[in-house]
């Protein structure tokens, strides 16, 4: 199929569907067109510029396009245009990929069911047994459904305590979240800096695979980016004999993390792991318990230090320089008054407000010891659990490091377990005015790879028919963790489970 | 009838807000200016006697006042420690590459991140590190290899991060110290000499800059966001308001003489906050503990300070208030004040239950600063000498200076005074490089008031900015020459400097030849002539003098012939010599 055939497919089907994955769609005519036949001819002649030539990739909302509109799906953004490209859009552009158009999300990404959007929740492209509509996860919501809805070819999302792999889970495609560093975040806009990484959606590991080699390139304008030195460092540790095997013949050593079989976990998500492991096993590869005690502190660490650096990133948003303004004078007009009162009350929504409140509190001088502090103390300890298990070190840490304590009876290559608890809940059950205590449960085991800043991946496995579950088969995801800078082995790992039916 | 505002003719109620530095949320404003105009008082008292009048009764009030604070420093012990921040001398803004300027047009030095535009990030720029480090290092300071930015959160239109990037956990430089001297202006009962401990330096941001056009506009110009500014804060160790002046004015003469920063504070290109606490003497010591310096009272704060007078007077006016408070009985709250120049009363800002809370939070973006030593070595060897030193210098054998002279050539035109100066003797030197010490001495200083005081007058009356190419070293030097050579009078000399001045370029030798002006001796027979002429015109005041002895009167004589005589010629020396002679008899 023509790379012109194919994209005029997925603009059918971003206009076909009702699925709200996408703010601003890609427009039917347009520039986009040309350079899609211009690949064409590339591709004919053998000559691609590379294996994104032509291809629509669509990217969410709070990665800046100078052409198209970037509201971070917020009331305070809905009419802002960057002036600039954020430099993974720059990267794909100057790969030949056309920006597919700018998909929907939870505002600022803050979110695990893409329900708290200025422009409505997006829509599962699965439904249940029942026909009720599912969450699609979030908050890349938008961009999994794009990808699994056959709307794009790939998608950028944004991944913060597990915002690309939960939807990835949910909408049975691939999510990757890269290692910390490695993907420039040059105009992605923050939610928590030190978490946010851009993540990668896809239909297969492959084509997740060519978008990454794309955009793993240092960024000077990103001080967070690894640095080109930092680089070889981790390159040349990755390319010792021990680490190097791993992507080729040897078995691998695959870790199950105890603490992870949590009451939470449904029946048929915890079937799905049990024939994943079951799977490696057969073929060649060893399982491994491992104990990640600090897991059970994890998601309360997240949702400490996520909202206090989002209170701070957020306080940008005044609608001055530019951005939505309340209609009318602001705080009453008195003349003392602060300038942005009722532009911030009207412009973020609920969830956005909540977690502003409480990073707010936890910043303040009577909370920050027993909250950020603690917080960050525990954040320590879980990259000190993972690096307890994995075989490989970390490669960038001190040389001076202690030593942290090996757990003894594991040293594994990479860890697997489940995405999200559940599969995906109702949309019903999950809209924006119930308990967002419930939401933050399914971030439980995305969330520690988010505050070590490892790499990890979500591919969905299907699991034939059960006892529970008698009509139909079942999607779930499954991740699959690695050590900082172990990108390639996670997802050949993916690869390994990616699309199989598993049957007990 | 609707005005657009601001309207040509109506009254331009314009004013800028300074608030350059710091969180100011809250009733910052400066109150709008005071009417200019009075009606003239109907009861007509003669001027002169009006003027007698009032310098008297300030004088009488001076000395009261002068007396009370004697009084109530026998009975209070004051204690005050400094904040100031100093806009850095750098090319660019802390973490963007943009320009920093201060007089381009508004906006135009703007970059992504200094508007805080979503997805923009933060360019630490290193270079803006030498002048803070300069800085530090003027500031006896123990430069930290390892140091760290944190965000410092409040709302404010000028602030478009909604925080300022600052080092509040761990700043780059700590514990360094300033001294003060007796010429440093510190208050006579802290002797000679005054200790002042710096507690840490700090790199931060400086905000953007606002005017406000009430009732309702507010400019904001972006320029000024992000550009480099350092904090420096001081051990509450100051116990004298005149010290405390001092101290600023001191740290600004480091600051300059270091190159560390563009402007002072008369160019608001520096500022000042101060705490202030009182202790009543001979009582056990204050309940309060600040920077590790224990038994002090509650302290306030006072912002924004904007000269070293409003420093002093702030200071003395907030200690009067914390006594007249203490002594009714009452309690002094930890609070914000502000200080209005001319005012007699420090102002509440904010109280302690509006006390902003910053929420200190360490910057996820930008990694640690790291200082290496060769670094810090290196500057330290290339460091100009500092104040301090240069008054040494100037007073030595080299240049036999006054404190009085030393002191302004150091502080004024950011030393570029100075070097003139120092190159005029260095011509002088030139020209005879084997006089004798004292005539030596007599001709630096000679240099020396030159330089200030009569190269300085001529500035001042044109109100132009220093420019060592208006006179240049050579045609200066080459003036005093032939003024120390009594080749020339004073008067002439005088003459000749405001020619060069106003753009006559040749070379003085030449000037004073083509303009006849170098001094021809008159003969004897000459002044004698003069002075008769001259004694001729008054011979009462002839009388007086002789029989009365009333010297004084010689004086109009000399004048007299210095008039009557050919212009540039008559020596006064000369002409009284001889007056005496034909008056009084004797020689």
């Amino acid at each position: 199929m023509s790379l012109l055939r194919e994209a005029e497919r997925c603009l059918a089907n971003q206009n076909a569907h009702v699925l709200n994955a996408f703010i601003t769609p890609l427009p039917r005519a347009g520039q986009w067109l040309d350079r899609v036949r211009e690949a064409d001819r590339r591709s004919e002649q053998g000559k691609p510029i590379s294996a994104v030539d032509g291809r629509l990739i669509s990217i969410k909302d709070n990665i800046c396009t100078r052409d198209l509109p970037t509201t971070c799906a917020s009331g305070i953004l809905d009419k802002f245009t960057s002036p600039f490209n954020a430099t993974v859009v720059d990267q794909l552009e100057a790969a030949g990929a056309v920006i597919a158009g700018k998909t929907n999300l939870d505002e600022f990404g803050m979110g695990s069911h893409s329900v708290y959007s200025r422009f409505g929740a997006v829509k599962n492209s699965r439904r249940d047994g029942d026909g009720q509509d599912l969450s699609a996860g979030g908050s890349s919501g938008g961009s999994a459904v794009a990808v699994a809805a056959n709307q794009c070819y790939a998608a950028l999302g944004t991944d913060t305590g597990g915002s690309v792999r939960l939807p990835a889970a949910y909408t049975g495609t691939v999510g990757f979240k890269p290692s910390y560093g490695l993907l420039s975040r040059w105009g992605v806009v923050a939610y928590a800096n030190s978490l946010d990484t851009v993540g990668i959606l896809g239909r297969d590991t492959s084509s997740v695979r060519d978008v990454f080699s794309i955009l793993n390139q240092h960024d000077a304008r990103d001080p967070t980016n690894v640095s080109s030195f930092s680089r070889s460092r981790i390159l040349s540790h990755l390319q010792t004999p021990q680490l190097a095997a791993r992507l080729t013949s040897s078995p691998l050593r695959i870790g199950v993390p105890l603490e992870y079989n949590i009451k939470e976990l449904t029946p048929s998500v915890r079937r799905a792991w049990l024939l994943s492991l079951a799977h490696l096993q057969e073929q060649g590869h060893t399982i491994h318990p491992v104990s990640l005690p600090t897991t059970k502190h994890a998601l309360s660490a997240y949702y400490v230090l996520a909202p206090a650096e989002a209170s701070s990133n957020l306080a940008k948003y005044d609608g001055v320089r530019y951005g939505t303004r309340a209609e009318g004078p602001d705080s009453d007009g008195q003349p003392d008054g602060y300038l942005y009162a009722s532009t911030r009350g009207n412009g973020f929504g609920a969830e956005v407000q909540r977690r502003i409140l409480l990073g707010t509190f936890s910043l303040s001088a009577d909370a920050m010891d027993n909250y950020f502090i603690q917080a960050q103390r525990v954040r320590r300890l879980v990259q000190q659990d993972f690096n307890a298990v994995f075989t490989a070190t970390h490669p960038l840490a001190a040389a001076d490091a202690p030593e942290t304590a090996r757990s003894g009876t594991a040293d594994v290559d990479v860890i697997v377990c489940p995405t999200a608890p559940s599969p995906p809940p109702r949309l019903s059950d999950v809209s924006a005015d119930s308990s967002p205590l419930d939401a933050y449960v399914n971030d439980v085991f995305t969330v520690p790879a988010s505050l070590a800043g490892l790499p990890a991946i979500s591919v969905p496995v299907t699991v034939a028919e059960s006892e529970q579950n008698p009509h139909a088969a079942e999607v779930a995801g499954i991740q699959v963790i690695g050590q900082y800078g172990d990108d390639e082995l996670v997802m050949k790992v993916g690869e390994l489970l990616e699309g199989k039916g598993l049957d007990g | 009838m609707l005005r657009p505002w601001p309207s040509s003719g109506a009254v331009r109620f314009l004013y800028r807000v300074n608030r350059p530095f710091l969180a100011r949320p809250h009733n910052t404003r400066i109150p709008a200016a005071t009417r200019g105009l009075q009606s003239a008082p109907t009861d007509r008292v003669p001027l002169r006697k009006q003027l007698k009048q009032e310098a008297k009764a300030l004088k009488a009030q001076k000395k009261l006042r002068k007396e009370n604070e004697e009084t109530s420093r026998q009975e209070w012990e004051l204690t005050v420690g400094v904040e100031i921040h100093a806009q850095l001398d750098t090319h660019a803004k802390l973490f963007s590459r943009a320009p920093t300027s201060t007089t381009d047009t508004p906006n135009s030095n703007v970059a992504l991140f200094d508007l805080a535009f979503p997805g923009s990030q933060p360019e630490f720029q290193a270079a803006t590190l030498l002048p803070a480090l300069r800085a530090a290092i003027a500031l006896n300071c123990q430069i930290q290899p390892v140091s760290r930015f944190d965000r410092k959160h409040y709302f404010y239109q000028d602030q478009p991060a909604g925080y300022q990037i600052t080092q509040y956990y761990e700043p780059f430089a700590r514990n360094g110290y300033v001294d003060l001297f007796e010429y440093d202006g510190i208050a006579p009962e802290d002797g000679d000499r005054v200790r002042v401990d710096i507690k840490q330096v700090q790199l931060e941001q400086d905000t953007a800059k606002s005017q406000e056009y009430p009732p309702s506009t507010q400019l904001l110009d972006f320029n000024r966001v992000s550009h480099p500014l350092i904090e420096v804060i001081t051990m509450p160790q100051i116990h004298t308001p005149a010290t405390a002046a001092a101290c600023v004015r001191k740290l600004q003469a480091i600051l300059q003489a270091c190159g560390a920063v563009t402007t002072g504070m008369e160019l608001g290109g520096l500022r000042a906050d101060v705490n202030v606490s009182i202790r009543r003497r001979g009582e056990g010591p204050g309940q309060c503990q600040y920077d590790g310096i224990s038994g002090l009272g509650q302290r306030t704060e006072i912002k924004n300070l904007s000269s070293f007078k409003a420093v002093e007077d702030a200071i003395v006016a907030e200690k009067n208030r914390q006594i007249a408070v203490l002594e009714s009985g009452g309690v002094i709250e930890g609070e914000t004040r502000g200080w209005t120049i001319g005012s007699t009363e420090t102002r509440k800002l904010r109280g302690k239950e509006g006390a902003v809370d910053y929420r200190y939070m360490p910057d996820p973006d930008i990694p640690p600063l790291v200082i290496g030593a060769d670094l810090i070595s290196r500057l330290e060897e290339s460091l100009p000498a500092s104040p301090d030193s240069l008054v040494v210098q100037l007073m030595g054998p080299q240049y036999h200076l006054s404190v009085e002279d030393a002191r302004p050539l150091i502080e004024l035109d950011n030393g570029a005074r100075l070097e003139y100066y120092q190159d005029v003797v260095d011509i002088l030197r030139s020209l005879h490089p084997d006089q004798d010490p004292s005539t030596h001495a007599a001709l630096t200083r000679m240099a020396g008031n030159w330089v200030l005081h009569e190269l300085g007058g001529l500035l001042t009356k044109a109100d132009r900015a220093w420019d060592d190419k208006v006179v240049p070293a050579q045609a200066l030097a080459d003036l005093i020459d032939h003024l120390q050579q009594k080749r020339i009078t004073g008067p002439t000399a005088k003459q000749v400097l405001a020619a060069v001045f106003d753009g006559d370029r040749r070379p003085v030798p030449q000037l004073l030849k083509e303009d006849n002006l170098l001094l021809r001796p008159l003969l004897r027979e000459e002044y004698l002539a003069l002075a008769e002429a001259a004694i001729a015109q008054n011979p009462q005041m002839v009388d007086q003098i002789r029989r009365k002895n009333q010297l004084g009167k010689m004086g109009w004589f000399v004048g007299q012939m210095m008039r009557t005589g050919e212009k540039g010629r008559v020596e006064a020396p000369k002409a009284e010599e001889i007056l005496r002679e034909l008056i009084l008899g004797r020689q």
